[in-house]
């Protein structure tokens, strides 16, 4: 299922991350934090080519409204956004350094679909 | 001149100087520790001061509640808003045999009745949201000395500011919210809250004192240290703007702005929204009392609202922490983050950059609490030295005394 992530014409690269086509939050943090530092760097590098143009292409869409063709690529970046600390500053630690267990946070936008972008506080 | 005069002010001690008042001498550990030091503040303040407990859009419309649990008070709190649009507070408590009416689904419950009405799971008692009985099942088989009138939820008092909810469960009459706040809420009021409606929550139980953790965030001088990974050098300087307001206290804390990381997704983040606050701001969101000289370097405003929130502003971003004691040596942390609607795929994308971010800072934060209070425990240290730029600590150390004394 997630290899066969969809993608719009021009992005046929990113398929083969397609293990990083993760709907919410708390799926991206456990994806990262199972990763090695040699995988967050490789996905890291791959990915920071396209990004600027993965951004522009789902800007073309209202908010809410991205299609399913797209949402694998959106996906990719959040993925990206959740990557790159521990690329840009944690020197490829896949956790946290020096920081709380990280298990015991909760999001209560965890189990979000995040291109959804619900309102997380309060009422639903 | 004005250089001279300016680096005297800021010559070590400023803050000492400013608020003689608060002392210089090191302070009792005993406070974050002892059990029945805990008792008293439950008893003098959080049984007796007003609480932050909701937002106002938290309960949009008529019939919207929020169950808010306050266990240092010994209760939770049902906040509804009425047909009238008065919001309203009462104990989640049943006047029948008093089992909670709203079953709590956590620490923070939210729901809608069209009618207006709550009802209690147990044996269907409904209450209006003026707390009214309105309805027993099977009322005729109650003795004659049961009255419906006589038998509403139990008010508390209840009032708004800016947008936030605050109770107050003392029984008796108490001062008003506005007297309360007193210049915290000139300083603050002027932020437009509810435009920021999008935005993130963590939280964890920590096992530590409730002070512990509140007194983590109180201060920048840890900022150098904790957060070398996610803010490396960005906020290292002094804090300035240092106002006590009665009970509540704020500060602002400045960006090193030569140092701010320029890394590629950090830069293009920033660039395509203002979700993170380690990049230059500006100031359109901001009431000329936050940051009133515009400079560049001003980050954020940290305040805390006392006895347990610290409220932090931003140009457009606001965030708390709350602190809710559970027990002497439990704590409940929450913090929420609040940033403008994203308007683009783009905007939502730096916003969870910056979440990401702002979560790792927390996650950094939040590791020396239960650390601290064990050693703590261990009794090895009877005092706490705190710098001048731990005022905010000292100042909550004393009024925390002043209410558990009085």
């Amino acid at each position: 299922m997630e290899n066969e992530m969809n993608v719009p014409a021009g992005f046929e690269a990113l398929r083969s991350f397609a293990k990083w086509n993760l709907m919410t939050a708390d799926e991206r943090t456990a994806a990262r934090r199972e990763a090695s530092t040699e995988e967050l760097k490789e996905f890291y590098d791959a990915i920071l080519p396209h990004i600027e143009a993965v951004l522009d292409e789902c800007d073309k869409f209202e908010l809410g409204e991205l299609p399913e063709s797209h949402r694998g690529i959106f996906n990719i970046a959040l993925s990206m956004a959740e990557i790159a600390p521990h690329i840009e500053f944690y020197k490829g630690d896949p956790g946290v350094p020096f920081a709380f267990e990280e298990e015991r946070f909760i999001a209560v936008h965890g189990s979000d679909e995040t291109w959804q972008a619900l309102p997380p506080n309060g009422p639903r | 001149m004005a250089v001279q005069t300016s680096s005297t002010e800021k010559d070590p001690g400023r803050w000492a100087r400013k608020y003689p008042e608060l002392g210089q001498e090191p302070l009792p550990v005993s406070p974050y520790i002892d059990p029945e030091y805990y008792e008293k503040e439950k008893a003098k303040i959080f049984k007796k001061e007003w609480l932050y407990v909701a937002l106002e859009r938290e309960v949009p419309s008529p019939g919207s509640y929020k169950v808010r649990r306050i266990d240092a008070a010994d209760t939770s709190i049902i906040i509804m808003r009425g047909k009238d649009n008065v919001i309203r507070a009462f104990h989640n408590a049943c006047s029948h045999r008093g089992n909670t009416v709203v079953t709590e689904k956590g620490q923070e419950t939210y729901g809608k009745n069209r009618a207006g009405v709550v009802t209690c799971r147990f044996h269907g008692w409904v209450y209006d949201a003026k707390g009214g009985l309105v309805s027993v099942p099977q009322e005729d088989r109650f003795y004659s000395c049961f009255d419906k009138k006589d038998n509403g939820l139990t008010e508390v008092h209840c009032d708004t500011w800016a947008g936030f909810i605050f109770v107050n469960v003392d029984p008796n009459p108490v001062k008003p919210l506005n007297e309360f706040l007193g210049g915290y809420a000139d300083h603050f009021g002027g932020f437009d809250y509810d435009t920021c409606d999008h935005g993130f929550t963590y939280h964890t139980t920590l096992d530590c004192n409730w002070k512990v953790a509140s007194d983590a965030f109180a201060e920048a001088y840890h900022v150098d240290t904790i957060h070398a990974g996610s803010f490396p050098n960005v906020f290292e300087g002094a804090i300035e703007d240092v106002e006590l307001f009665g009970a509540h206290r704020t500060c602002s804390v400045r960006l090193q702005v030569e140092n701010l990381p320029q890394t590629p997704i950090g830069d293009l983040a920033n660039e395509r929204s203002r979700g993170s606050l380690a990049a230059v701001g500006g100031a359109s969101t901001l009431p000329p009392t936050l940051n009133p000289n515009r400079d560049e370097d001003w980050g954020f405003e940290l305040s805390v609202l006392f006895p347990s929130v610290l409220l932090h502003v931003s140009e457009g971003i606001w965030f708390t922490h709350q602190f809710w004691p559970i027990a002497h040596d439990k704590t409940l942390w929450e913090g929420k983050y609040y940033l403008k609607k994203p308007r683009t795929h783009s905007e939502l994308w730096g916003f969870e950059r910056a979440m990401v971010l702002q979560r790792n800072a927390w996650l950094e934060d939040t590791a020396t609490m239960e650390d601290t209070y064990r050693a703590m425990l261990s009794g090895a240290k009877k005092y706490q030295h705190l710098q001048d730029e731990e005022i905010l600590i000292r100042h909550n150390c004393k009024v925390v005394d002043d209410y558990v004394d009085s």
